[in-house]
């Protein structure tokens, strides 16, 4: 990658005498490739957890403790626990119960071993990554300032200032070299920090606690600026060939805040290497690659090339609703069947007219029958009877003349 | 929105997302008049459906109250022809059964104890029956029992899914190809068994129905013997229980007084 294609950082110029960039202004350094590594806290809180084990001291009881007795236990029968029980007499401790770990005076359950896996290994990959991580959440701004330090003040993050700074032999001029880049507010907040630890730890050689400050990082080897800042409360100092991963993310919480000196970061490129390039320094090593090479989700789902070929929303979402009964519910039954309504209107009208009929005839039937309405039945009857056998047409038959009574 | 008049610029994807979605907002409106017109002409169509089914079942009623009242001025006897459809209700629950039988009652898909389903009358479904006949009772029901169980049980099969018929569209999209639309355009298959009852009834889930209010007479046993189980023909000749009210069209009081569905 062209130095071109990553943002130009720029050094801090540093204060009166040491300014030896007078007339050259500010000068710019390319951001070194491992401040856009892909930051893993949890890869640096398996590490920090693990490198942290590292420097301790091994702890165990005496190994003769509680066993320094002929105890021997006295068996059944005499009315005591079974328990060993120390031997002899004429004192306190004839007869009380030894060796066992309930017993007063007695060993501990599990007698704690120097043999303990006290240190850890950890695969230099993943060390080499939590580094790298670390470096790179140093960069940003939020993180450091999450992390609790001081850096309102702090013109531009990563901080770089100028090399003239590893010449510095007082610690008075680094406190002003401080005072000037907008870093003195996180030592002070250091220094300010200054307790007694609450807890047992006072007394086992760990008495003082404080904040973490700044972490100044220089390029060349013996540089005089060391001896300058180590005195400094909070301030600590790291080459930046031999990066230690418990100053830059200290608690295993990533984001320190880091002063960088101009030779320093410029030799990070050739440490780390780049995501193409391996490093010079350590072999084979190339920076680790990020799961999304972007990560904006934001930014990729407004693109055009996604938004293209997406589909629209759907605002209306039909869901089912409750069923009703077609058979009882009117509206219901004509959604489904349109002809329902005429089909009921015509049952209902029919029901009406038959009604209407019946009553009619009923009443017809019951109303007594006048005299010319019963004369004119009466002859009907007659006329159709006539017509009846005439129809019939029975009267070539003579047996049917006797008595069917044709007039003929 | 910027305007091309101030200075404040548009990012172009704005742009294209904004063409975009105007086009899809025709295509929307453009598809919403058509789908309401095509539902206009639908219901026409539904409606007068529905009148011609009327029609045809009021004819075929007379038709059958004339023929029989010829043959009896002719001195014959009119003999209906035999019915074409039948309803089958599964009576009996699912444990200790024989796995033919078991077998049988899946292919007639009565899973359920208290299910029905429509189903042709040929030789191979009344075989079929006969080896069920202690598991379901079954009759032949009139109109108004196809209309009714259509109405308040039908559900139709939709994508493997139990859909209630709500609408005449959930029809048409199940049964569509076959060339019924509506409810009454189904409950006319499934009545005069047509050329499509098979895709027609498969589409039909198997009813639910609610167990019998008033109870069923005697599961164990045949009908005949006084039970429940097996053919639901009317028996005047053999009948000499009280006289019921399950007269005429045995199944349809069946479903009425027994199993609620009105």
């Amino acid at each position: 990658m062209a130095a071109a294609a990553r943002p130009l950082v720029s050094v801090q110029p540093l204060p009166g005498s040491l300014n030896d960039m007078a007339t050259d202004h500010v000068t710019t350094v390319a951001l070194p490739d491992v401040m856009k590594a892909s930051i893993r806290p949890d890869i640096v809180n398996f590490v920090h957890t693990n490198i942290s084990k590292n420097s301790r001291q091994p702890y165990a009881v005496s190994k003769k403790a509680g066993h320094q007795t002929s105890a021997e236990s006295w068996g059944t029968g005499r009315a005591v626990s079974r328990i060993p029980r120390v031997s002899g007499g004429g004192t306190h401790r004839a007869g009380q119960g030894a060796f066992g770990n309930m017993c007063r005076g007695g060993r501990m359950f599990a007698p704690t071993k120097t043999w303990r896996r006290w240190h850890r290994k950890v695969n230099v990959n993943q060390k080499r990554y939590a580094v790298v991580s670390a470096i790179a959440a140093s960069s940003i701004p939020s993180l450091v300032m999450a992390r609790g330090h001081r850096v309102e003040s702090v013109p531009e993050m990563p901080l770089v200032i100028s090399d003239s700074a590893e010449s510095i032999e007082k610690t008075s001029t680094a406190i002003k070299v401080l005072k000037e880049i907008g870093a003195y507010p996180d030592a002070e907040k250091a220094k300010d920090s200054q307790a007694i630890r609450p807890g047992k730890g006072k007394m086992r050689n760990r008495r003082y606690i404080s904040r973490k400050g700044p972490l100044i990082v220089y390029g060349t080897e013996g540089a005089k600026l060391v001896k300058a800042f180590r005195n400094i409360p909070g301030v600590e100092v790291a080459n930046v060939e031999r990066l230690n991963l418990l100053k830059l993310a200290p608690g295993g919480h990533l984001g320190r805040f880091v002063i960088w000196t101009k030779s320093a970061i410029e030799k990070l490129d050739s440490i780390y290497g780049s995501f193409e390039k391996c490093s010079e320094k350590k072999k084979g090593y190339v920076l680790p690659r990020s799961k999304m090479v972007n990560a904006d989700l934001a930014r990729i789902i407004n693109s055009d090339e996604v938004q293209s070929v997406v589909k629209p929303i759907k605002k209306e979402i039909k869901r089912a609703s409750l069923k009703k009964n077609p058979l009882k519910n009117l509206n219901v039954m004509l959604k489904l069947n349109p002809y329902a309504k005429t089909a009921r209107r015509m049952a209902l009208l029919a029901e009406a007219e038959r009604v209407k009929s019946k009553k009619e005839k009923l009443d017809k039937k019951r109303k007594p029958v006048s005299k010319e309405e019963l004369a004119a039945a009466k002859a009907a009857g007659k006329a159709w009877y006539k017509t009846m056998i005439s129809d019939s047409d029975y009267t070539e038959f003579d047996n049917f003349t006797k008595w069917l009574g044709v007039s003929q | 929105m910027g305007e091309e008049a101030t200075k404040v610029a548009v990012p172009e994807s704005v742009l294209k997302k904004q063409k975009r979605e105007e086009e899809w907002a025709l295509a929307k409106k453009q598809e919403l008049s058509a789908t309401k017109k095509k539902n206009a002409e639908n219901r026409k169509l539904i409606f007068n459906r529905a009148k011609q089914y009327a029609k045809e079942y009021q004819e075929q009623e007379m038709e059958l109250v004339q023929l029989k009242r010829e043959a009896r001025l002719k001195g014959g006897f009119y003999v209906d022809p035999e019915a074409k459809l039948l309803f089958i209700i599964r009576i009996r629950g699912i444990n200790a059964m024989h796995p033919k039988t078991r077998s049988i009652l899946q292919l007639l898909r009565l899973r359920q104890i208290f299910n029905g389903v429509f189903l042709k009358v040929n030789k191979a479904t009344v075989n079929m029956l006969h080896r069920v006949e202690p598991y379901v009772t079954f009759g032949y029901p009139n109109l108004k029992s196809v209309r009714e169980l259509i109405y308040k049980r039908g559900f139709g099969k939709l994508n493997q899914q139990r859909i209630p018929l709500t609408d005449n569209s959930i029809i048409e999209q199940g049964l569509g190809k076959h060339g019924i639309i509506c409810v009454e355009d189904l409950i006319h298959e499934i009545m005069t068994v047509g050329p499509h009852f098979k895709e027609a009834n498969n589409f039909l889930w198997p009813f639910q129905l609610k167990a019998p209010l008033g109870g069923l007479k005697k599961k164990r046993n045949h009908y005949v013997e006084g039970g429940d189980a097996g053919n639901r023909k009317c028996l005047q000749l053999k009948q000499n229980l009280t006289p019921t009210k399950f007269g005429g069209n045995v199944i349809t009081s069946l479903l009425e007084c027994v199993f609620s569905l009105s």
